[in-house]
C-alpha cells in the first residue's frame, strides 16, 4: 500500500473507531447514531484534504443515496487551504494565457481574495474594454475576480480517486454496503470533478445564467471575460457586496432584505420550472447580497437540469405542497420517478399530510427544512427508493429556505412561494395548445351534462 | 366594450352549451337591424348575444389556429425575435469560446519563443 493509501486508511480507521465509541457501539440507534457517524465523516474528508473534500461536497446534494444526517453534516465542509505562493500564481497565468499578469491586466493583485482546496481567486484590473457574451460592454478599470486552479490538483486528485476506487471495490462487497453503489457513485463523482476543474465549464454557465435572468434587475450573474479565460483560469467582473455567511444586522438593515429574501426563493423557482436549469450548489458562501439591494449568483460548478414533463410535473407538487394537497403531491411526485407501492400508498399519504400539518400549514412560520427531513426519512421507513433528480430537487428546496433566511429570518418560503406557484400552473394551463388540447373534451363534457 | 365583449365570448366558450334560450336570442340578434338594438332592452339582449356569439367564434378560431401553428412550427414575429434573439447568444458563445481558445494558443505560442 502506498504512503497516501496508508494515511487514508489510518484517518478512516481512527474515525470510523471514534464514530462507533462515540454511538456507545451501536447503542444509540437511530437519528443519533446517523448523526454521529455524518460528523466524523465530514471531519474525515476535511483532513484527508482537497479530493475528500470535493468528494463530500458532492454527496451532500445526494438525499437519493445518504441519509439525511449525513448530507446535512457534509455540506458544513471547510475547505479553507494554504495560498498558492504568488510566483506560481504567475507562472500559472504565463502557461495559460502566454504573459506575465502586468501585460494582460492593468493591476494584478498576488494576494488571493479567497482560497478553497481547487481554487483561489485574485483580484485584477480590465487593461482594455470588453465586450461580453451577453450584458453591457465591461470598460477599461473594471475590477475583476481571476479564479485560479491550485498547481498539481488535478494529479492529486486523480490519485485519490484510483485510491477511493480500490476502497469503493471492498466496500461494495461489505453487507449493506452494495446498496450504495460505490463503485458507479464515485465513477459518477469522478465525472462531475473533471467538469468542474474544466474552468471554461463554469463560465458557459454563468453566461446562460445571466441569459436567463438578463430581464431581472435584482439578479447579478458576473460577466466572463472570455480573452482571458482558458481551461484553470476563469476571469469575471468583481461584484462588490457581503456574502450570505458575512451579512451581519447591519448590512441587512441598509438593503430591502425581506423583498429580496422573498426574490431570491423566486428566482429558484424559476430556474427549476421556468429555465430548466439550476444552481445545486447553493449555499450561502455562493451567494452576494450587494449593497444596491441585488443577489449575485457565483460558483456554477453543480448545476441540476429539469426536462419539460418534469416541470410540469414539479410545479403540481410544489403547488400541492404549497396547498397542504397530499394527494396530488404524490400522484405528481409519480410522474418523477417516486414509485409508491399501491399498498403502502394510503399510509404514506397519511404521512404526508400529518407532514404537511405539522410543519407547513399549522405553524406561525412554515419549516420546509423540518417538512423535507420527514419527508425524506418517512420514504426510508417505507424503504421507496428516492430518483436522483427528485432528491436533488427537495436538497435544493431546503437550501433555498435556509438561503431566504440567512437574508431575511423572518420569511415564510411556502407563503412566498404561493402566488409563484398559482401564476405557474395558470400559465400552464392556458397556453393555447394545451387549450386547443382540452377544447374537445371540454365541450363534450359540457354537452354530456345537458344532455344527460 | 371590445374587451367586455371577448370576457362574454371566453365565459360562453368555456361554458358553451346547447341552451335553447340562448341559441334563440342569438338567432333573434343575427336578424337585427341596424338601429334596432335600442328598441328595448329584449332586443339589446339579444343584440349583445349574437355580438358575444361572433366573438366566441373568432376565439374558437384563434385557439384552433395557436394549436394548429403549434403543431406545423409555424413562426410568428415575436417568436421569430425570440429565435433571432438565441441565435444570436450562441454566436456571442461562440465568441467567447473563440476568445478563450486564442487566449491557450496565444500561451502555447509564448512558450514556442522563450
Amino acid at each position: 500500500m502506498s504512503a497516501r493509501g496508508r494515511a487514508i486508511a489510518a484517518v478512516a480507521l481512527r474515525r470510523f473507531l471514534r464514530a462507533a465509541w462515540q454511538a456507545r457501539f451501536g447503542l444509540r440507534r437511530g437519528h443519533a447514531r446517523r448523526r454521529v457517524f455524518a460528523r466524523h465523516l465530514r471531519l474525515a474528508c476535511e483532513e484527508l484534504g482537497p479530493t475528500f473534500i470535493k468528494l463530500g461536497q458532492l454527496a451532500s446534494v445526494r438525499p437519493d443515496v445518504f441519509s439525511p444526517e449525513t448530507v446535512f453534516e457534509l455540506e458544513r465542509l471547510q475547505d479553507r487551504v494554504p495560498e498558492v505562493p504568488g510566483a506560481e500564481i504567475e507562472a500559472i497565468l504565463a502557461a495559460e494565457l502566454g504573459a506575465a499578469p502586468e501585460k494582460l491586466f492593468s493591476a494584478f493583485e498576488l494576494r488571493p481574495t479567497a482560497t478553497a482546496s481547487i481554487a483561489q481567486v485574485h483580484q485584477a484590473t480590465l487593461a482594455q474594454d470588453y465586450r461580453p457574451v451577453s450584458g453591457a460592454v465591461l470598460p477599461r478599470g473594471s475590477r475583476l475576480a481571476v479564479k485560479i486552479i491550485r498547481p498539481g490538483i488535478e494529479t492529486f486528485i486523480a490519485q485519490d480517486l484510483a485510491l477511493a476506487r480500490r476502497w469503493a471495490g471492498r466496500l461494495a462487497r461489505l453487507p449493506g454496503m452494495a446498496r450504495l453503489r460505490p463503485g458507479s457513485l464515485l465513477e459518477e463523482f469522478r465525472d462531475t470533478l473533471a467538469s468542474e476543474l474544466d474552468l471554461r465549464n463554469e463560465g458557459r454557465v454563468a453566461d446562460r445564467f445571466a441569459r436567463d435572468f438578463a430581464d431581472d434587475p435584482l439578479v447579478v450573474v458576473p460577466r466572463v471575460i472570455w480573452r482571458h479565460t482558458t481551461r484553470r483560469v476563469l476571469t469575471t467582473e468583481f461584484v462588490e457586496g457581503w456574502r450570505l455567511n458575512e451579512l451581519g444586522e447591519a448590512e441587512r438593515s441598509g438593503i430591502d432584505a425581506r423583498r429580496l429574501a422573498a426574490h431570491g426563493a423566486e428566482v429558484f423557482m424559476r430556474q427549476v420550472l421556468v429555465h430548466g436549469r439550476y444552481h445545486a450548489d447553493l449555499h450561502p458562501a455562493n451567494l452576494f447580497v450587494t449593497p444596491d439591494s441585488r443577489i449575485c449568483y457565483l460558483d456554477f460548478g453543480i448545476v441540476g437540469r429539469t426536462t419539460p414533463a418534469e416541470r410540469i410535473a414539479i410545479a403540481q407538487v410544489l403547488a400541492a405542497t404549497v396547498y397542504g394537497d397530499a394527494e396530488r403531491a404524490l400522484r405528481y411526485s409519480r410522474e418523477l420517478g417516486l414509485e409508491v407501492p399501491e399498498d403502502k400508498a394510503p399510509a404514506v399519504q397519511a404521512r404526508v399530510a400529518d407532514l404537511m400539518k405539522a410543519h407547513l400549514a399549522g405553524r406561525e412560520q412554515a419549516d420546509v427544512r423540518g417538512f423535507a427531513l420527514g419527508f425524506l426519512s418517512m420514504l426510508a421507513d417505507f424503504r421507496i427508493p428516492i430518483p436522483e433528480g427528485y432528491g436533488l430537487l427537495v436538497k435544493a428546496l431546503i437550501t433555498v429556505e435556509g438561503v431566504a433566511r440567512a437574508i431575511y429570518p423572518d420569511i415564510d418560503i411556502i407563503q412566498s412561494a404561493r402566488p409563484f406557484a398559482t401564476r405557474l400552473i395558470a400559465a400552464q394551463l392556458s397556453r393555447p395548445e394545451r387549450l386547443h388540447e382540452r377544447a374537445p373534451a371540454a365541450l363534450k363534457a359540457a354537452l354530456r351534462e345537458l344532455l344527460a | 366594450m371590445q374587451d367586455l365583449v371577448r370576457m362574454l365570448a371566453a365565459w360562453a366558450f368555456v361554458h358553451e352549451s346547447a341552451d335553447e334560450g340562448w341559441k334563440a336570442s342569438v338567432a333573434r340578434g343575427r336578424k337585427l337591424e341596424p338601429g334596432e338594438l335600442e328598441e328595448g332592452p329584449d332586443a339589446f339582449v339579444d343584440g349583445l348575444a349574437a355580438l358575444v356569439a361572433e366573438e366566441k367564434e373568432r376565439l374558437k378560431q384563434e385557439i384552433v389556429n395557436a394549436g394548429a401553428e403549434h403543431e406545423q412550427g409555424v413562426t410568428r414575429p415575436a417568436e421569430l425575435g425570440r429565435k433571432l434573439d438565441a441565435v444570436a447568444f450562441e454566436l456571442a458563445e461562440l465568441r467567447g469560446r473563440l476568445e478563450s481558445l486564442q487566449a491557450s494558443v496565444d500561451a502555447i505560442a509564448a512558450r514556442g519563443e522563450d
